[in-house]
């Protein structure tokens, strides 16, 4: 038997999952429609802009179950965390209109006290009723799921069955840097979506089962979603809660949700061909620019670097480099 | 409150509406523990009792095939109400359970990357993932609990091991959040709620600065505190600290779980410590 040092074992293992990686036989994605709007500022634009993406994206929402998936983490009145609650209204009134039944639901990763969270995020009074609209996904009542194909550990997870019995999930997230991932876009933002009543705050069996890989099993847990990035104003270097408020102007917005996030981290600088989790979902391949087709604002216009502490300068997209803002620490 | 009007049908209590959880159903019983049983108490009780699993612990909702964290506030109600042999396998389950990150393969692989860290073994939310800030406190006071009852020596080791695990997580600010104080260097904020329940758990250690440090931390955000679980950990927190637990806000109480706190920590009695 041949004797391995740690070092040889070690790199024999990652050729070994490599060479499997590069095995898969190339995927390919329809191409598909992705809205980048201009939106200056949180006023009764932002009501018009979102009513258009539904008809310009013909979303069938007669009769529908749709739940409203927002980012909401922390608050903190000197900065930007979460969904801005004139979104999450303007989203509400867009798809109620359209003839939907809607609920707005999440389940915050930190904070136990979800309501008092939404409440001091201003979404109590920027959304009437609020309280009857809202489901705490941390305490709902929850089924087992199984993944199939995982790209994570998990086989399984407990979710929600707000989320599970609805006919159209809406991750209507925030434009974020994020510490661990990157960036965090529509697909992260599914994270809410595990119960915390079952798996604690922070929803930490997603961490050791990989934070890139759970972001996609639990994409891929719910087929049919739309997604509206909320990048009117976002947060750039430490994020998701600690960095800064960096206003992009955009609103973006698609069914094909790897697509607006890969569209959101050009318009932020990033490449997405190096986002751990978009490379998973789509390959690296996939992430191009003509892989989607851009509507409304070209992404050149709106485009604008998103600060990135230094662990994560690796993802500039290189086409960034001298345009725009300079990357910093 | 009242709890009957507020209770459904299997005998638990929602976290707001919706179906029973364990947690709520817990708490609401710690609270009428101080302020007397009452018609709902038992349904309560056989609720709790049915939510044991054959492993010894809790389930957190009768939809959830796996036993979590509330096992310790299972092992917080009176033993007498729960049964004695009840009470035991909560505290066997919770002596199984530490943080993936004390056990032997994370440490060695810490080791072999260069990193010295203590990593004591605290309580995670659900098993096989890490220790946090309210699981361990909540562990630490169901093994107080049951050292008064018992010389098993074990419990005396956790219980030191969950603290020393809450000391190693203090926030550059004295206080407590969930239980990351930093992130690729950067200080991470602490809370009111898990300062709180974490300076509730280190009562009757001996005095230090991180400890006086903590206290002023507690007194600090219980004096903009604006959440009712966030007052109501912070009062029992300092109370159990000797120290005054004064407050001006009057905080909303929007759930059973703030309701039951709001109750517990107001009582002469604090059902978490006696």
């Amino acid at each position: 038997m041949t004797n391995l040092t740690r070092r040889q074992a070690v790199a024999t293992g990652l050729a070994g999952a490599a060479l499997t990686r590069c095995a898969r036989p190339p995927r390919r994605f329809p191409v598909t429609d992705v809205s980048v709007v201009k939106a200056s500022s949180y006023g009764p634009a932002v009501y018009d802009i979102i009513g258009r993406l539904l008809t310009e994206h013909r979303l069938d929402l007669r009769g529908r179950r749709v739940v409203l998936k927002p980012n909401l983490v922390e608050f903190d009145e000197h900065t930007c965390i979460n969904t801005h609650p004139v979104v999450v209204h303007a989203a509400y009134e867009a798809f109620r209109k359209a003839g939907a039944s809607v609920r707005i639901a999440e389940g915050p990763g930190h904070r136990r006290g979800t309501l008092d969270l939404a409440d001091a995020a201003g979404y109590f009074s920027a959304v009437p009723r609020f309280d009857e609209l809202f489901t705490d996904l941390n305490t709902d009542a929850v089924s087992k799921r199984d993944i199939p194909s995982p790209e994570s550990k998990l086989t399984s997870l407990y979710l929600p069955h707000t989320v599970l019995d609805c006919d159209l999930l809406v991750s209507l997230a925030k434009m974020k840097t994020h510490h661990w991932a990157g960036a965090t876009l529509a697909m992260k933002n599914l994270f809410g979506l595990v119960p915390g009543g079952v798996y604690g705050w922070p929803k930490n069996v997603l961490h050791w089962a990989g934070i890139p890989e759970s972001i996609v099993d639990l994409h891929r847990l719910f087929p049919r979603q739309f997604a509206i990035v909320d990048g009117i104003v976002g947060m750039e270097g430490n994020g998701p809660i600690q960095g800064t408020p960096k206003t992009a102007g955009v609103l973006v917005a698609g069914s094909d949700v790897a697509a607006v996030d890969a569209t959101c981290c050009r318009i932020m600088g990033i490449d997405p061909r190096r986002i751990e989790y978009l490379k998973i979902a789509r390959g690296e391949e996939n992430l191009g620019e003509s892989a989607f087709r851009q509507i409304g604002e070209p992404i050149r216009s709106v485009k604008t670097d998103f600060a990135l502490m230094d662990a994560w300068s690796g993802i500039r997209d290189s086409n960034a480099r001298g345009s725009g803002e300079a990357p910093s620490g | 409150v009242n709890w009957k009007d507020r209770q459904n049908p299997d005998g638990g209590w929602a976290y707001s509406r919706g179906c029973s959880w364990t947690e709520p159903t817990a708490l609401v019983l710690l609270a009428q523990s101080v302020t007397g049983f009452e018609e709902s108490s038992e349904p309560g009780l056989n609720y709790i009792r049915s939510a044991v699993r054959p492993d010894g612990g809790w389930r957190p909702q009768s939809g959830v095939d796996e036993s979590t964290w509330v096992t310790s506030l299972a092992a917080l109600l009176p033993a007498d109400t729960l049964g004695g042999d009840r009470y035991e396998s909560a505290i066997g389950w919770l002596k199984g359970q530490t943080g993936r990150e004390s056990g032997w393969s994370y440490r060695l692989r810490q080791r072999l990357a260069g990193n010295r860290d203590d990593f004591p073994e605290g309580w995670p939310w659900f098993p096989g993932a890490a220790a946090w800030v309210v699981p361990t406190s909540l562990g630490i006071l169901a093994f107080e609990r049951a050292r008064r009852h018992s010389g098993d020596a074990e419990l005396r080791t956790r219980i030191n091991a969950g603290r020393r695990f809450l000391l190693s997580k203090i926030c550059a600010d004295g206080g407590w959040n969930y239980g990351t104080n930093r992130v690729l260097g950067r200080d991470g904020d602490s809370y009111p709620e898990t300062t709180g329940i974490a300076l509730l758990a280190l009562h009757g250690a001996p005095p230090s600065p991180a400890l006086a440090r903590a206290k002023a931390a507690a007194a600090r955000h219980l004096s903009r505190c604006r959440t009712a679980e966030g007052t109501a950990w912070l009062r029992m927190g300092l109370r159990a600290h000797g120290e005054k637990a004064e407050y001006d806000l009057t905080p909303v109480l929007r759930t059973n779980t703030d309701a039951a706190l709001s109750i517990i920590a107001a009582a002469e009695r604090n059902p978490f410590l006696t």
